[in-house]
């Protein structure tokens, strides 16, 4: 004893250094247990039992204990443990079921000391006493606990668990004469070493085997039980009965638990099959470990803290033939890697969105597990209300929309169910649409329907009223800015369209005419900038965009050599334009001149004076009735088209599409509408607008598109004989072997349209079936029926 | 002009530990959750309520995501775990049940997508064993695996599926014919990266591009939902702050360019965009939701930022909001 205390005081002072490291073994480990100076670990196995220096860098083998030629059953070992007072004393269980001391001080090779061989099958596990030298104790698959007192030689007690097998026995580390033991059927036994006639407690701790259990080195009622149930259990014993106190639940059978030096709540524990993990968890935060090692290849078999008050190396062993030296802050951590937040787009544009509580308001302000009391919540363990939530972590989940009422996707719904988009004159749909976009609060777009209309109607049918509105709008808005560019921006000798036979005179229905293609474009410019300043400079970008028609109206600056001219710049790039072209200093004067509103604004008061609008409505009247085909607009609207299809308003594109139909189409090509098509009925029907879907679909003139309505459709179809169901494709039916389909009239196979009545289910060819009719009312086939076709 | 963004609901889900990812189904009116309590939840939130449907039991460990496969198939949710499984849940006649469960990766399974409804019932599953798994229903509960192993090295965090686009009109396709369609699907890991995968013509997964602008693992990445649009974009972000949008003009789809959208403090962990794919909402590790919209000069702005404080929120004015509509 002596001895062994100048060793504690000479560690007393020393500090572990080390590194994760692993080194290989001849075999697989069974199990392994470290020295009480942490310097030496020792290695057990079915074939191995040796002794390793932990060194700074490495493990270095020291000692073989496998001596002698033969080798001999006592030396498979199924456990291994080390004296934690006396570091020459060392017991392994053996697989044939005999219980080995060994004293490292022997001089001679064979370190062997005594044998006892009172199991009778496999010992699963040994434990020395944690005060006293001479105690051993021993679980065996028998049933049977054994203490000996080394002493002696033959065993000084037996307990008998009064089941089949003992998986783990051991020594309370503040109760002298207690120790528990676990069993292959779930129960875990309290026992009193003076009284080997019975248990002094015993429950049922597991659902199934308990293949390891663990006394809490400080907390002194704490014992920590592994399973096959996967769960790791944590229980006071202080009470009267056995308390569950915590409950980790890990991914697979636990084999090895071990509460982890200086951490209160901390635990280690490894598998005994699929998983090879070695994981450190949490008591509090049962379903995420802590930290986890993944350094094994294979089951892991032992695991043992390398210092009982140095919480950071771990030491374990495995079936991969390895042993490895963990190191905390190396492992990795599932917790850190974990993601804390979810976060979800809904259809309605709402936002359900998840976040980690932090912990300081996860203390103060939760009521655990209160809530949805409709539904029981199983599996809800009572949390100790003293006990601190240090490291559990809770969530909260919330659900927000971008706008108080109806969710920032409820004017497309409005929309859908609103809009007219056939059946129609153009203007009355172009109205009706404008009016529905108008009462959404939608003002570009209702002012896009009313341009439209403008451009494809002939104004004589507009409600002079009407136009007007929009006509002030649209000079109000875009007036200004065209005329700064058509006195001064024109550049002689580009193309022109020579059909346009016009004299100079006309440079007001330029204004008008081109007025009407800003104001659209203006309208998109302010549904992306409304309320900034970018529309300004914006505007004179897009503008610069329509040069090119511009020149084309001017009649004067024919180029002779560009007869048809095309236009250079199609789908020109907006954005670019903007950064290039710094706005003039006439066009800004000109602005200033006269009001410039934004799409909103405009819509609701009509700005220009009541003067101007008429004189635009007469020569734009002129210009449509004699001159301009709506062709001409068909790349402005186009790109507005595109615009709004980028935009993520699909519905405009698709709608416009619709209502204008070949006015526009051919422009568009066939698989960008498709796209928008298939685009905006699928948007649809995620809002369940089965109807406007099926309108949309029907009104479609892609024909992949249209198809959409024929797809899905079954028709079953029974035998006219012997009324059951027709199972092959041909006419005649497989179970009556007669005709199916007969006409009634010709009697032959009908293999086209057959058409019946619904009473007697005799029909045949249409037009038989309708030559028939207009003889007779009765049934063709004879049997009576007044037909009846509707 | 300033929009308010407001709390409709704050469910009180009941999970005992985190919530990693909730997710709403195709129609808006069902919210799931999951936790690493290891229950996946479902709740009926339509008109602001919140009405537990069911406690879905049966992973061995944390759940990461989970996903909602379009209703054509029927009411089913995919999720994976911790437990290097991924489970399909199906309704039926009221019940949720587990379905099928897939367990052939070696670590943890990160990330789940359903491919567009288009193709069928496809899954893309992306684990830290570096792998992604693709779960092909091939009728009467029976599931077809292919595997990318080495996707990702140490693993991959991340999968979104491109939207379904057909190659050329459907104009030529013969009559009665299923479009030929290609595949496509964008994945995010630890090695920084993300990659876009292609199904080649014998249905082998091959990758087709390589995005390389992260410095640390990509957390999430978001495939823009196709609506009226000819471009393709994608949103990324990582542990390093970053957001990244990428976009292909090119028909051929092999030209990305990224766009720095923001450099946030601290880690970004989702991306999430709006159903007409104009508005991008990003979650970071500040415990915040902001919202950002690309503006008439290509430019990403911030045009919300929504605070999650104890259950109430703090809402910011939002620009330009109404323009949505």
């Amino acid at each position: 004893m002596e001895k062994m205390s100048r060793v504690t005081t000479a560690l007393g002072g020393s500090v572990l250094t080390g590194r994760t490291m692993h080194c290989h073994l001849d075999a697989p480990a069974n199990a392994i247990s470290v020295c009480r100076d942490a310097a030496q670990v020792v290695v057990a196995g079915r074939s191995i039992f040796k002794i390793y220096a932990i060194e700074e860098e490495q493990f270095v083998e020291k000692l073989n204990l496998r001596v002698g030629r033969k080798p001999s059953l006592n030396l498979s070992c199924a456990d291994v443990v080390w004296h934690q007072m006396d570091e020459n004393l060392l017991a392994t269980a053996a697989t044939n079921g005999v219980v080995v001391t060994w004293n490292l001080g022997r001089p001679s090779r064979n370190k062997q000391d005594q044998l006892f061989t009172e199991h009778k099958r496999t010992v699963n596990k040994v434990c020395f006493h944690p005060t006293e030298a001479h105690v051993l104790l021993s679980g065996s698959q028998d049933g049977f606990m054994k203490c000996f007192d080394l002493r002696r030689k033959d065993s000084v007690s037996t307990f008998s668990g009064q089941s089949e097998s003992v998986r783990d026995v051991q020594f309370s580390i503040r109760d002298y004469f207690t120790f528990a033991s676990t069993f292959e059927n779930g129960n875990v036994q309290l026992w009193d070493i003076r009284r080997p006639d019975r248990c002094e407690r015993m429950f049922t701790a597991h659902n199934g085997p308990v293949f390891c259990c663990d006394w809490h080195p400080e907390d002194r009622g704490w014992l920590a039980t592994g399973g096959r149930d996967k769960m790791v259990k944590v229980w006071d014993m202080t009470t009267h009965r056995a308390k569950e106190m915590h409950c980790v639940q890990t991914i697979a059978s636990v084999a090895r638990v071990k509460w982890r030096p200086e951490c209160r709540h901390h635990l280690a524990t490894c598998s005994m099959m699929v998983d090879h993990n070695i994981y450190v968890w949490d008591v509090r935060r049962p379903f995420v470990p802590a930290a986890m090692f993944e350094e094994h290849r294979d089951v892991t078999t032992g695991i043992a803290w390398r210092h009982p008050h140095d919480p950071s190396f771990l030491l374990s062993g495995s079936k991969d033939s390895s042993l490895c030296q963990h190191l905390f802050r190396d492992a990795s951590q599932p917790v850190e890697r974990a993601n804390p937040e979810g976060l979800c787009y809904g259809l309605f544009g709402d936002l359900a969105f998840a976040a980690k509580e932090s912990l300081v308001a996860a203390e103060s302000g939760r009521k655990p597990y209160a809530g949805d009391r409709r539904h029981p919540i199983f599996f809800k363990r009572k949390l100790d209300p003293a006990e601190p939530f240090a490291g559990l972590a809770s969530s909260a989940l919330s659900v927000f929309e971008m706008e108080p009422g109806g969710g920032s996707m409820g004017w497309f719904v409005d929309t859908a169910e609103r809009y007219a988009l056939a059946g129609r004159p153009l203007a009355e749909l172009c109205d009706h649409n404008a009016k529905v976009a108008r009462e959404l609060g939608r003002n570009q777009v209702a002012q896009t329907w009313t341009m439209l209309r403008i451009i494809y109607c002939s104004p004589g049918l507009v409600p002079s009223a009407n136009l007007n509105h929009s006509m002030g709008k649209g000079s109000a808005c875009g007036l200004p800015l065209m005329n700064s560019f058509n006195l001064k921006d024109m550049t002689p000798g580009l193309g022109s369209e020579t059909r346009l036979d016009r004299s100079k005179g006309d440079t007001r229905s330029d204004t008008v005419l081109l007025d009407s293609s800003a104001t659209l474009v203006t309208n998109e410019d302010n549904e992306e900038t409304e309320g900034s300043d970018v529309p300004a400079d914006y505007l004179l970008g897009d503008v610069e965009g329509e040069e090119d028609e511009l020149y084309l109206l001017d009649p004067d600056h024919t180029h002779p050599e560009e007869p048809e001219c095309v236009l250079p710049q199609e789908a020109f790039p907006l954005r670019h334009e903007i950064v290039d072209t710094p706005p003039g200093p006439e066009h800004l004067q000109d602005k200033a001149d006269s009001p410039h509103v934004s799409g909103s604004e405009a819509d609701t008061i009509s700005l220009a004076p009541m003067d101007s609008s008429f004189s635009l409505l007469s020569v734009s009247h002129a210009l449509y009735d004699s001159r301009l085909p709506p062709d001409f607009f068909s790349v402005l609207v186009r790109d507005m088209l595109h615009f709004y299809a980028e935009q993520g308003d699909v519905q405009m594109a698709v709608s416009v599409l619709i209502v204008l139909g070949d006015r526009v189409r051919k422009d568009i090509d066939e698989q960008t509408q498709e796209h928008w098509y298939t685009s905006y009925i699928d948007l649809l029907q995620r809002f369940r607008l089965w109807n406007v879907s099926n309108e949309v679909v029907k009104l479609s003139t892609s024909r992949a598109v249209s198809c959409l309505n024929q797809a899905s459709t079954t028709l079953h179809v029974n035998c006219s004989h012997c009324k059951r169901p027709m199972s092959s494709r041909g006419w005649v039916c497989d179970r009556c072997h007669r005709c199916a389909s007969m006409c009634a009239v010709c009697h032959h196979v009908v293999k086209g349209l057959f058409v019946w009545c619904q009473g007697c289910s005799h029909g045949g060819h249409l037009q038989h079936i309708m030559k028939w009719l207009e003889g007779s009312s009765h049934c063709p086939a004879g049997c009576g029926h007044l037909c009846e076709y509707s | 002009m300033g929009n308010m963004v407001s709390v409709i609901n704050t469910v009180d889900t009941s999970h005992e530990d985190m919530i990693h990812d909730a997710q709403m189904d195709y129609y808006g009116t069902r919210l799931a959750t999951c936790s690493s309590d290891r229950s996946v939840k479902i709740f009926d939130v339509r008109n602001g309520g919140q009405i537990l449907i069911a406690d879905l039991r049966g992973h061995e460990g944390p759940v990461w995501q989970v996903a909602w496969a379009h209703p054509m198939y029927g009411n089913i949710l995919a999720s994976c775990s911790y437990d290097r499984k991924v489970i399909i849940w199906k309704e039926e006649n009221g019940t949720w049940e587990k379905t099928h469960e897939h367990s052939g990766h070696d670590s943890s399974v990160n990330s789940v997508c359903w491919a567009p409804h288009d193709y069928g019932l496809i899954l893309a599953c992306g684990s830290s064993d570096g792998a992604i798994s693709l779960l092909t229903y091939t009728g009467e509960g029976q599931w077809e695996v292919k595997k990318i192993n080495n996707a990702h090295a140490i693993g991959c965090n991340a999968v979104s599926w491109a939207p379904a686009v057909v190659p050329g009109s459907l104009i030529d396709q013969p009559s009665g014919q299923k479009p030929s369609y290609i595949k496509k699907f964008a994945s995010g890991g630890c090695d920084n990266l993300i990659r876009l995968w292609k199904e080649e013509e014998d249905g082998q997964w091959k990758e087709e591009q390589k995005l390389e602008a992260h410095s640390d693992w990509v957390r999430d990445v978001a495939w823009a939902p196709s609506i009226g649009l000819p471009t393709s974009t994608i949103a990324s972000c990582s542990q390093d702050g970053r957001v990244f949008i990428w976009t292909c003009d090119d028909a051929s789809g092999n030209t990305w360019s990224p766009k720095l959208l923001h450099k946030f403090s601290d880690v970004v962990w989702h991306v999430s965009w709006s159903i007409t794919a104009n508005i991008l909402a990003v979650s970071g590790g500040d415990n915040k939701v902001t919202l950002w919209k690309e503006s008439v000069d290509g430019q990403w702005v911030c045009i919300s930022d929504v605070n999650k404080g104890q259950g109430s929120v703090s809402a910011s004015v939002a620009e330009g909001q109404q323009n949505e509509q």
